[in-house]
């Protein structure tokens, strides 16, 4: 015990010493505000992040990955995030009934559409339609529909055609939307389901989910009510709301919401 | 509550047959590295180890690598016999063995080892040959070793959970191992589904455990 005591003192030290600076260490400290974004926005959001944060030197913006189902998790656990930008409405809509994103911070900033995928090198046709057809040895590609949105439209897509239970047992899910796409780049599946902002040299688009009644996929926002940086968390949805944030989610191929 | 069974199912088909598979193959490897020193015995040693100690997402990768749909067997194997491995049981399948391997050789080989060779020299000098000394005197003496590996490696085939994802995928019905079912359940906030499958793997590990701790002749506890 004795011997720590020159320990405790320094460490003693070092709490009490930035209090005669406090004014000066705030302009250094850098302001991180903490973001929780759906895997399908990981291509955007370094653009969206660093256009925002261009004018607001100080202000570094951190950003998690995942798929949405997760995230919401994450969020409902207690992880330090300021706001949430989510790939369905009904991830948002639980956090803002549970009490951990402001309802009035809730709103939609882009839509995203639903198509489906093929490895580029692959000759075959299907369509949503026909994929009931795919060989038994074949492999159909979609988001675990219980934490990854883009699995969930997928799942109500195909149940609307009535083909899900025909399928079920030749789709694979994945953790996000990210690793959906992977298995179809590598040829891993026959094809998957996707958003069309995932479209990459790599994979060639075989079908649009586009009929009366299939699902329109929405990014949903919202600020947390546990978040430390509200008014840096507001201002960055308001961004993304805004002109600047919509031409930049409309170059990356979001839809206007 | 809704309760699959099908998931328990499929990890004891799955940690079965791939201890079926594995353990002549690893038994015959622990006799190999016990009883034989050769040119690269030590490098052949440092590949059954490998799978013990890599990340299980390492051993996924060269699963991919070697046996994908466009892997370096993988293309092969589907352009002559049409098999494909990749999101099937099988590929669950294969993946266990692969961690299981190292389990059960490290578990055997010691016992085998301890084999006196002057008591198998007794055996050999009364006319047995090879397989005749291995069948009845080794065996015999180094059974315990050789079962508590394979106790062993059909616990971690049960438990096997990062390179199943990766090579086996997670296809609800066909591929959703209990350690599958536990990550989705707990990733989608079913904590009581993902607990049923968390008692009946930590059940069984138990009762693998204890069995082993009263096989092996020294080491895993008691």
């Amino acid at each position: 015990m004795l011997r720590s005591l020159p320990l405790l003192l320094l460490l003693a030290g070092c709490q009490a010493a930035p209090g005669h600076s406090e004014a000066t260490a705030q302009q250094e400290e850098p302001v991180d505000v903490t973001l929780a974004a759906a895997a399908s926005l990981r291509r955007v959001m370094p653009e969206l992040a660093s256009a925002w944060s261009a004018d607001r030197p100080g202000v570094r913006v951190q950003v998690s990955y995942g798929s949405s189902g997760t995230l919401r998790q994450q969020v409902e656990a207690g992880a330090p995030i300021d706001a949430v930008l989510f790939a369905a409405a009904a991830p948002v809509d639980r956090l803002v009934a549970d009490g951990h994103v402001h309802a009035a911070s809730q709103r939609v900033v882009a839509t995203n559409d639903l198509v489906l995928i093929a490895p580029a090198d692959s000759t075959e046709a299907w369509t949503f339609e026909t994929l009931t057809q795919l060989p038994a040895t074949e492999k159909l590609a979609i988001g675990e529909p219980a934490t990854v949105p883009a699995g969930r439209y997928a799942k109500q897509a195909l149940e609307g055609l009535g083909s899900w239970d025909a399928l079920k047992d030749r789709t694979v899910f994945g953790g996000d939307v990210a690793m959906v796409l992977a298995y179809a780049k590598r040829g891993e599946v026959a094809a998957a389901v996707v958003y069309g902002t995932e479209v990459v040299p790599g994979v060639r688009v075989l079908d649009r989910a586009d009929w009366d009644g299939a699902p329109g996929p929405v990014v949903s926002v919202g600020t947390t009510t546990e978040g430390e940086q509200q008014a840096h968390a507001v201002a960055f949805l308001d961004f993304v709301a805004g002109a600047e944030g919509q031409a930049i989610l409309k170059k990356h191929g979001f839809g206007a919401p | 509550m809704s309760f699959d069974t099908f998931p328990i199912q499929l990890s004891l088909q799955v940690a079965t047959i791939a201890i079926l598979l594995v353990g002549p193959a690893g038994t015959a490897l622990a006799w190999l590295q016990a009883k034989r020193s050769y040119p690269g015995r030590g490098l052949v040693d440092g590949l059954i180890l490998l799978p013990l100690v890599l990340p299980p997402s390492v051993i996924g990768y060269f699963l991919i690598v070697l046996l994908g749909r466009r892997g370096l067997l993988g293309e092969a194997l589907d352009a002559s016999l049409g098999l494909r491995l990749v999101f099937t049981p099988t590929a669950a399948v294969i993946a266990s063995m692969v961690v299981a391997l190292p389990l059960l050789v490290k578990t055997a080989q010691p016992s085998l080892e301890a084999v006196p060779r002057a008591m198998e020299d007794v055996g050999r000098s009364l006319g047995l040959g090879e397989w005749g000394v291995f069948v009845r005197v080794t065996l015999p003496v180094a059974w315990k070793g050789i079962v508590a590996g394979l106790v062993l490696a059909f616990a971690r085939a049960v438990g096997e959970f990062g390179a199943t994802l990766m090579f086996a995928g997670n296809i609800p019905g066909r591929t959703n191992t209990m350690p599958l079912e536990i990550f989705a359940a707990y990733q989608a906030g079913e904590d009581g589904r993902a607990l049923v499958y968390v008692l009946v793997l930590t059940g069984l590990s138990m009762l693998v455990v204890l069995a082993a701790g009263r096989l092996a002749p020294r080491g895993f506890g008691s």
